[in-house]
């Protein structure tokens, strides 16, 4: 087998001796490249996976809480969905029809809103012709692009196209939950086999390296639905008492905006004061949005983050433009999202490995040091 | 606790977890968790690794820096020290038994090296979760560190030259 050789004219043994050649962050680092190339090719499918993981991690205290009563995972499993059912019928009831309005109306009053845009946007492009004609320009071929006959709203709007979309949505419907239910029964059985098959003397940091990302990412993951929750209760009820219009689902979109780092507090602001914009035809009201989403981004950074989240994934500030400007390449948004509990798993990882191969190290150092006083070494460790 | 209700044991058998009640006894048994209800040890065995050991493995090693106590669920380990060339065995443990615990103070190295003497079952507590587990509960923080002072106490008197 030795002497078998390739196409290219590399033996067998030159690979092997390449490979023990090459150093292990090197593998690392091209696997990891191999699974990133992989992994961006099936976005689709991975992004419902870490859908459906993120869920899993979020319920599976509720699983704890009952496997703490003595009961058996599998029926805790069942016990939550059964739960799960029975709010969002609960919540279908007595929360949705509010909700439900507040779409229907924006719905109708979207062709309303979208001529009043085009008005908007053609006043000041007319106003600004004579001093900028670059800006009129660019207002013209925008409204031609978004409002035209074959422009965005047209193509995102028509029958087709919404059904291309939904069909993604309705099978992550259908699989999202079904991943769940099986990451929630099966994951400690999973993770027993792992343990089995790592070698003793790994165990310990294998176990370190396990209970840190999960101690971290439980932390993050937690905070975040927290964290999330009460902006959008902030934004709703401050949305309402300024007299915007739809508070109930702008505050939703604000709470689930939030998840992105930095761009989702923006992204909540600029929609619901387009919203503003709309409703009083003025920038008295915008100003008055901006200023609500500033107060409840500085309540956010000194207070909410600080109780929920805490330290728990504090990341260097350049590190962390890179880590969101990576992930959406290679992921979109979910790859903003998790970018940042992900680098901080791997920082946290690495520095455990490290810690590991230092003992190792020193370790097998003493024990050479041992045989060379006794004589059964030549070799004297440095 | 829905398992100690005799109602609940007798028709709902089929939905109780008995392979983790049996830990439970098993923990409740260990000598540095006496004094700890069953409720926080149902709790404490969530987050409790289980890892089949052949014999011979070094389960750890003098020296290294210890994460984890470890719980004999069945099979032995044998705890060796060594000095110099010389190794002596300090004792053989078997199911019910503990080891590792100095782990829990701090960041101790180990003071001896575990081996599993017979094929092994353990179960792993990492030192985090203990942590976390005891952090803001002064009663059983104070009762597991009592319950740590005895170990080590017993652990002096019996290498007390006669």
């Amino acid at each position: 087998m030795t002497e078998e050789r390739h196409k290219g004219g590399t033996s067998l043994t030159d690979l092997r001796k390449l490979r023990h050649q090459m150093p292990r962050w090197v593998l690392g680092l091209l696997v990891f490249g191999v699974a990133a190339v992989v992994a961006s090719r099936i976005t689709h499918l991975l992004m419902m996976l870490i859908a459906a993981a993120i869920i899993a991690y979020i319920f599976s205290s509720v699983i704890c809480a009952f496997e703490r009563l003595g009961i058996k995972r599998s029926v805790a499993v069942i016990l939550l969905f059964v739960l799960a059912t029975v709010f969002v019928v609960a919540a279908d009831l007595i929360f949705i029809p509010d909700l439900k309005q507040e779409i229907m109306n924006s719905y109708t009053k979207f062709p309303e809103f979208s001529r009043q845009i085009q008005d908007a946007l053609l006043l000041t492009a007319q106003s600004s012709a004579e001093k900028y004609p670059f800006i009129e320009s660019s207002i013209m071929k925008l409204l031609d692009d978004v409002f035209g006959p074959s422009g965005f709203l047209e193509r995102t709007l028509s029958a087709s196209e919404i059904l291309m979309q939904a069909t993604p949505f309705i099978m992550a419907l259908i699989l999202v939950p079904f991943f769940v239910f099986f990451l929630l029964k099966d994951w400690p059985g999973v993770m027993k086999r792992a343990i089995d098959w790592v070698p003793p003397s790994y165990v310990e940091t294998t176990i370190s390296v396990i209970a840190e990302i999960n101690i971290l990412v439980g932390k993050y993951l937690r905070g975040l639905a927290g964290d999330c929750f009460v902006i959008g209760v902030l934004a709703s009820v401050g949305l309402w008492l300024i007299g915007i219009n739809y508070p109930i689902m702008l505050g939703i979109v604000s709470g689930v905006a939030n998840i992105i780092p930095y761009l989702g507090p923006i992204l909540g602001c600029m929609i619901s004061s387009l919203v503003a914009l709309m409703q009083y035809q003025s920038f008295d009201p915008v100003l008055n949005v901006v200023v609500l989403y500033l107060a409840v981004k500085l309540l956010d950074d000194l207070v909410i983050q600080p109780l929920m989240i805490g330290k728990s994934v504090h990341l260097h500030p350049m590190l962390l433009v890179i880590t969101l400007i990576v992930g959406e390449k290679l992921f979109g948004i979910m790859g903003m999202i998790l970018g940042v509990p992900f680098v901080t798993a791997a920082q946290k990882t690495a520095a455990i490995l490290l810690e590991h191969r230092r003992e190792t190290h020193k370790r097998v150092c003493a024990e050479m040091l041992v045989l060379h006083r006794l004589g059964k070494s030549p070799v004297r460790p440095i | 606790m829905v398992l100690d209700n005799k109602i609940v044991r007798k028709y709902f058998t089929w939905a109780l977890d008995t392979t983790r009640e049996s830990h439970l006894r098993t923990l409740s048994d260990v000598p540095l968790f006496t004094g700890i209800g069953k409720k926080l040890l149902r709790k404490l065995l969530i987050d409790l690794i289980e890892k089949k050991y052949t014999a011979g493995d070094i389960i750890f090693h003098q020296g290294e820096s210890g994460k984890a106590v470890y719980v004999v669920l069945d099979g032995s380990v044998k705890i060796i020290k060594k000095s110099n060339s010389e190794s002596k065995t300090l004792a053989v443990l078997g199911p019910g038994s503990h080891f590792g615990e100095l782990s829990l103070i701090g960041q101790c190295s180990r003071f001896a090296t575990a081996v599993a003497e017979k094929d092994s079952l353990l179960l792993i507590m990492y030192k985090s979760y203990f942590d976390d587990l005891i952090r803001g509960n002064s009663a059983i923080s104070s009762r597991i560190l009592l319950n740590l002072a005895e170990i080590l106490s017993k652990y002096i008197q019996r290498d007390q030259p006669e």
